[in-house]
């Protein structure tokens, strides 16, 4: 019987080898033949592959371990990489301002911020042996950052323009209204001393007046958010979003004039 | 020995303030590593050394900072001169006691130093204000048991 059975088996096997092939073989059959295999083969396969898993366990084990440590090694390289990027495209953003600009500047890193909450301030590594001087302006491709407070042989304190003690005369870009842009330690800044009837909405570009020594006429400082009414009701203000993103410089152009 | 090693702690704590802290900011407030040194020193130190230490820190705040020159030199002072005073009338040995004492001296700092801005026509507004003094003595309070364990085992000698 049993003999029987494991000829007669053999025999389907062969039979059924050959239709494969043979349906393989002709165009036609070749499409149904292979749906029909899909699903014995994936099985086969998954089988085989849990097999040798098995088999190659301790093989497996220490290729993973290899390939674990190749792959934080590639993550770092990564973040390397992309770190070297981001800041060549900062660079090369403050390279063509620099050429395009007709201002003379000199290019600095920030290498520290304030030790308190209660100012906002970066210290440069550029000081006077590189020609910087008290009072001077500080701009990036986006527009004003600050301007300069002290300075040492290498370094260089600068006031940022959201801190509380900054001032600069402005000029919003549509109408030409004229204000005072002043920090407010946070992320906006506030214009303030507009007339009551001022020509100002939300959008609005506002751009350095010029009236302020040292600054020059047109640097970008920031667009309007909102508009409000001083509490004394004689005059009004303006919350403006700087464009320079002031946490998150890393190089700024010291304008010498 | 253990005086030269704490101005080191000191000069340490003002870079990593200016630095990595900023890197590691809640809602743009750090944490002020330098009052704590203020505050472990008036506590552990003889009163002459504690006020000198205070004042170095108070000093190199300054220099780290944009406000006017001598302001936290001064205040650092008058905390660890009120501290030294105080530490005779009441125990400050409780770790909590401690603590109580950092969240009360950064708030009564911030209150000042709001106050000389206010002098100085520099408005600061109060939702800022409150922002900024919660959070800071938060985050100081915080960082403080660390700081203190570390000064407990490799400074004082506890």
């Amino acid at each position: 019987m049993f003999k029987f059975k494991k000829k007669s088996l053999i025999y389907t096997a062969i039979f059924v080898s050959f239709l494969l092939l043979f349906s393989i073989l002709i165009p036609t059959l070749r499409t149904p033949a292979f749906e029909i295999l899909k699903y014995p083969l994936g099985l086969f396969t998954l089988i085989s592959r849990e097999v040798e898993g098995i088999i190659f366990y301790h093989r497996n084990f220490v290729q993973n371990e290899k390939l674990k440590k190749e792959i934080d090694f590639l993550k770092k390289k990564v973040n390397a990489a992309n770190e070297v990027y981001l800041e060549n495209r900062r660079l090369k953003n403050l390279l063509s301002f620099k050429q395009k600009t007709h201002l003379k500047v000199v290019s600095a890193r920030i290498i520290g911020r304030s030790a308190d909450n209660w100012s906002s301030i970066v210290i440069i590594d550029k000081g006077s042996y590189n020609g910087i001087k008290r009072g001077f302006v500080v701009i990036n491709y986006l527009g004003l950052v600050g301007r300069v407070i002290e300075t040492g042989g290498s370094t260089s304190k600068i006031m940022l323009i959201n801190d509380p003690g900054f001032g600069v005369s402005a000029i919003v870009q549509r109408s030409r209204q004229e204000g005072l842009v002043s920090g407010t330690l946070g992320r906006s800044l506030i214009m303030k001393y507009l007339p009551k009837d001022a020509d100002i909405r939300a959008c609005d570009v506002v751009i350095t007046s010029g009236l302020t020594e040292a600054y020059p006429k047109g640097l970008l400082i920031g667009s309007v958010i909102s508009i409000g009414e001083e509490f004394s009701g004689l005059t009004c203000y303006a919350i403006i979003k700087p464009t320079v993103n002031l946490s998150s410089i890393e190089e700024v152009l010291i304008i010498i004039p | 020995m253990k005086h030269f090693i704490f101005i080191a702690v000191i000069i340490i704590f003002g870079l990593l303030q200016t630095t990595i802290l900023n890197y590691i900011n809640i809602f743009n407030v750090k944490p002020d590593l330098l009052l704590i040194s203020v505050i472990i020193a008036s506590l552990n130190f003889q009163p002459v050394w504690a006020i000198s230490l205070s004042i170095f820190a108070g000093i190199l705040k300054d220099i780290f900072s944009g406000n006017a020159f001598g302001m936290h030199t001064l205040l650092f002072f008058v905390w660890s001169f009120l501290i030294i005073k105080l530490s005779r009338k009441i125990s400050f040995d409780s770790d909590y006691i401690k603590l109580a004492l950092l969240s009360i001296v950064v708030i009564l700092n911030n209150i000042i130093t709001r106050l000389i801005f206010l002098f100085l026509g520099n408005f600061i507004s109060l939702g800022l204000f409150l922002r900024i003094t919660f959070i800071e003595s938060l985050y100081t309070a915080l960082i403080f048991p660390l700081v203190l364990k570390f000064a407990k085992t490799r400074l004082i000698g506890e």
